[in-house]
This record gives structure tokens, sequence and C-alpha cells, in this order.
């Protein structure tokens, strides 16, 4: 795996995060509808699941490589998805939406800055 | 009276027609990936649709010919033969992917499944198609199309930089592949050949003579403004809501989120009810547009106008372009990705169906009085090779930035 591959996969972590967040947000403060809210944190999870599916079968280098930044991205994809998960599960539960937001927000930072460090 | 009636028709109908999947995903993306510096793009994509739907609308009020019967005519056998094939594989791709988008758009409201939405949508779009009269389909998708309006009122709230806004419709030099994937593709997306075969079926559909000719200017040009002042409205809207987020609008519900952030839950329901019935009316617009095709291809009997179990050839073939879209749909391909592959890839097939529209325009035996003036043959020609020269950049820049990725 070159590093721009692993840029890009990082950079669609950081973007469904930070739209995760968003939704999150309209979620806390009671502002969508909880199916529409279900739906879309679902299609998101499914997005990150994806590209965590393909960062574990990509093959980097164990050395010198971008192989422990793989590693990160996989550990960021799975409490995004877990994030997700918060929203579908309860798509109408403010305090559940403001806990993911704050969290989704977070892990999106955390993907930028993994990204910049490639 | 009729003639403002004759126009608040066309304006409806071209929000219905205009603003399919592909406009509202390509100028979401556009905003999300690119922002503001690619506004340009929509107004120079709407006035080449506008010159280029007056001038077939205007070839129909005078000798009532739509434009695949001129494509027959101009290219002989074998190049009209290509240009059928080409359009309606790519009439059909469309037609799965507004197929599709219907079926995310419903399934994000009822939670059942895409594929039972994909059928569901099916149903009702053919329903509208055999029961509703032509100019009933018009007012049903184009009236509730006007949803869509709620990205204008959003791009106004959100409190835009107007000097920014202002200044992304001058075009500047940009090094950035992906910028001009962008702006390439937001071209494309307001010129999709379907449009233009629907919109010349269309006036012949409503009886268009030399009567018309103002309510043709009208619709071509205060119908595809005001589609053309949605799609500016979204991705304004985009470049505020999703830009500074790092968000990538990766899917219809992107696209209505957008909505969402200014206005909660009403912005939300009014951007599905756009969405659904501004893509349910580009539904039915690719569904006749390759029956149009087809059947004037082939010399036979077409139209809404006469009943259709009176014509079965043309009947059939609806039905069949239907059932190719549903199956397409119904494999699970994404929407997004499959829309984003017949906007670029019908860049080749553009120049095929814009020449003819021009031949005969500027051809005098044809059209008498009514033929191209210089601003139009200025106009038109000048299209003619953006279009050819977008023919050629379209399939190169869609790999080499990985489809704008």
């Amino acid at each position: 795996m070159q590093p721009e591959e692993l840029a890009r996969s990082i950079g669609t972590l950081e973007s469904t995060a930070a739209e995760g967040a968003l939704l999150a947000d309209d979620v806390a403060r009671d502002r969508t509808k909880a199916t529409f809210a279900r739906v879309h944190a679902r299609e998101l999870g499914e997005t990150v699941d994806h590209e965590a599916e393909k960062l574990n079968d990509a093959e980097a280098e164990p050395k010198g490589g971008v192989a422990p930044a793989k590693v990160r991205a996989i550990e960021l994809a799975d409490r995004i998805s877990a994030e997700l998960g918060r929203i579908q599960i309860a798509p109408d539960s403010e305090t559940e939406g403001r806990a993911a937001e704050e969290s989704l927000n977070r892990l999106s930072e955390r993907a930028g800055q993994l990204a910049e460090g490639l | 009276m009729k003639a403002v009636l004759s126009v608040a028709l066309g304006v409806i109908a071209a929000i219905g027609g205009f603003v399919d999947i592909g406009d509202l995903v390509f100028n979401a993306q556009a905003g999300s990936s690119v922002g503001t510096p690619a506004l340009w793009a929509v107004p120079v994509g709407v006035l080449g649709i506008m010159i280029f739907a007056e001038m077939s609308g205007r070839i129909v009020a005078v000798s009532n010919k739509p434009n695949f019967v001129l494509v027959k005519e101009r290219y002989g056998r074998n190049l009209s033969t290509f240009t059928l094939v080409a359009s309606l594989v790519l009439t059909v791709l469309t037609l799965g992917a507004e197929l599709g988008g219907l079926g995310f758009a419903l399934n994000y409201f009822f939670d059942v499944s895409v594929n039972f939405f994909v059928l569901v949508a099916l149903l009702a779009v053919a329903a509208a198609m055999y029961f509703l009269p032509f100019g009933g389909l018009e007012r049903v998708f184009g009236y509730l199309g006007l949803a869509l309006l709620v990205y204008l009122a959003a791009s106004i709230k959100l409190d835009p930089d107007w000097g920014e806004i202002g200044r992304g419709f001058v075009p500047e030099s940009h090094g950035a592949a992906v910028y001009w994937y962008f702006i390439v593709g937001l071209v494309a997306a307001a010129l999709m050949p379907y449009e233009i075969y629907f919109y010349s079926s269309g006036a012949v559909e409503e009886g268009w003579d030399e009567r018309d000719m103002k309510v043709n200017r009208a619709n071509a040009f205060i119908g595809f403004g005001l589609g053309g002042l949605i799609s500016v409205a979204i991705l304004v809207a985009s470049a505020q809501v999703l830009k500074p987020a790092g968000i990538s609008a990766e899917s219809v519900g992107t696209v209505a989120l957008v909505s969402e952030v200014p206005y909660g839950e009403t912005g939300l329901i009014l951007a599905f009810i756009g969405i659904l019935f501004a893509v349910g009316g580009a539904t039915i617009d690719t569904a006749f547009s390759a029956a149009y095709n087809l059947a004037q291809h082939q010399g036979w009997k077409w139209g809404k106008r006469f009943r259709l179990l009176n014509e079965p050839r043309f009947t059939l073939s609806l039905v069949g372009f239907l059932l190719l879209g549903f199956a397409i749909a119904q494999t699970g391909v994404d929407p997004i990705s499959l829309t984003e592959y017949a906007v670029i890839f019908s860049i080749p097939v553009l120049p095929l169906t814009y020449l003819p529209i021009l031949l005969v325009g500027n051809d005098a035996s044809v059209m008498g009085k009514h033929v191209n003036g210089p601003v139009n043959r200025v106009l038109g020609w000048g299209y003619f090779g953006l279009i050819c020269l977008l023919a050629v950049a379209a399939p190169v820049l869609f790999l080499w930035t990985n489809g704008g990725g």
C-alpha cells in the first residue's frame, strides 16, 4: 500500500466521521427524522466498515512503510463505526446524539492528523 | 393568460427534467470538494442547454421534426444507428441511476429496503406515465419538484460570503485536475443528451407550431434558468455546509442533510419532496427519451398524445426500457457512481446529439424566416466547439482524478 492510497482511505474516514457528527448534532438537537438518522447512520457505518476491510486486506511494508499508520486507521474506522452505531440504535435519543457528535468530531480530527503525518 | 400558463408549464417541466440525480450529486460534490470557485461552470452549461433547447423547439415548431428524426436524416444509416445505440446505453444507465436514487430517497423515510422501494418507484412512475396526460406529468412532477427551492433559501440563510460567490462566477486558471473534473462534469450534467431528446419530442407531443415561438423561448430560457438557479443554490449550500467540515457528498442522504442544517426537519422533508419529484420527473423523461429515440429512428408511430395501447411497438419499448433500468437499479449498483459514469461518458455522445440541431437550425431552406440569426450561429458553433473539447477532456480527467476522488 502506497502512502497516497492510505491517505485517500483515511480521507474517507475523516469525511464520514465529520458527516456522522453533523447528523448526530441534528439528533442531539431533535432537528431530524429518526428514520432518516437511522438509515443514513447505517449507510455511513457501511462506508467505514468497507474502508476498514480494504485497509485490512491491503499489504503494507512492515518496516519503514505505512503499516503502523494502516493499523491506526483500522482502529479509527472501528471506533467511528461504533459511534455511528449509537445513532443507528437510538436515532431519537438526544443524549446519545450529543455523545456521538462529540466522539465523531474528535475521531474526524484524529483521522485528519493521521493523514497529515503520512 | 393561456401564454402565461404555457410558460408556467414550461418552467415546471424544466425543473422535472433538468435537476436530475446527476445534477443533484455533481453540484453537491462540486460544492463540497471545490467550493464556490466551480460556480461559473453552471451558467456555462445552462446557457448551452438553453441555446440548443430553444433551437430544437423552434425546429419542431417549423418542421414538426424532433431531434432523432434530424439525426437520422443528417447522418445516414450507420452513424445514426451508432448514435442511437450510444444514446440508448447512456439514457438507460441514467434511467437505472434515477430509479436507484428514488429507491434510496424513499428508504430514508420508511427503512424497508432500497430494492423494495426501487420496485415501488418503478410501479409509481409506470402508473403516472400510463394514467396522467403529458401536461399532467409535467405539472405533478414539476410543481412538487419546486420544493428544491429550499436549497436557494438554505444558501441565503447560511449567510454566505457574497463577494466570494460573485468571484465564483468568474472563470479562473487552475492547476488541479480535480477542479477541472468538476468543471467538465457540471457543464456535462447540464447538457445531458436525454434532456434535448425529451424537449424536442415533448414539443411535438404538445403540438407546437410557429405560433408557439414565444412559449418555446420562455420554456428554454426561464425554465432551464430556474433549473440552473437550483443547481447554483445546491452548490453554494454544499460549499457552506460540507466543505468547511471536510465532508464529501457521496450519497443522496448527504445532499438532503445540506438543507437540514439550516432548517431542521422541515428542510429535510422539503429536500426529499423536491428530490423525489425532480428525480421522478427525470425518470419519466429518460424512459420516454429512450422510447422516443428508438421509435423515431425506426419510423414507428410514437407519442403519449395517442393512446399508448394503440402503439404497441412504442409502448413495448417504453416498458422494456423501464424494466432494463429497474434491472440495473436492482443489481445494487451505487446510483451515485452510476450517474457519475453516465454524466462523464455521455460527453463523447454530445457532439453527435447537438450537431444535427445546429445544422438544421442554420438551414434557411428548412427554417425559412426562423433560421438561426448571427448570434445563435456564433453561440451554437461556439458551444459545439466546447462540447467537442469536453468530449476529449472528460474521459481523460475521469481516469486521471480517479473519478474526482
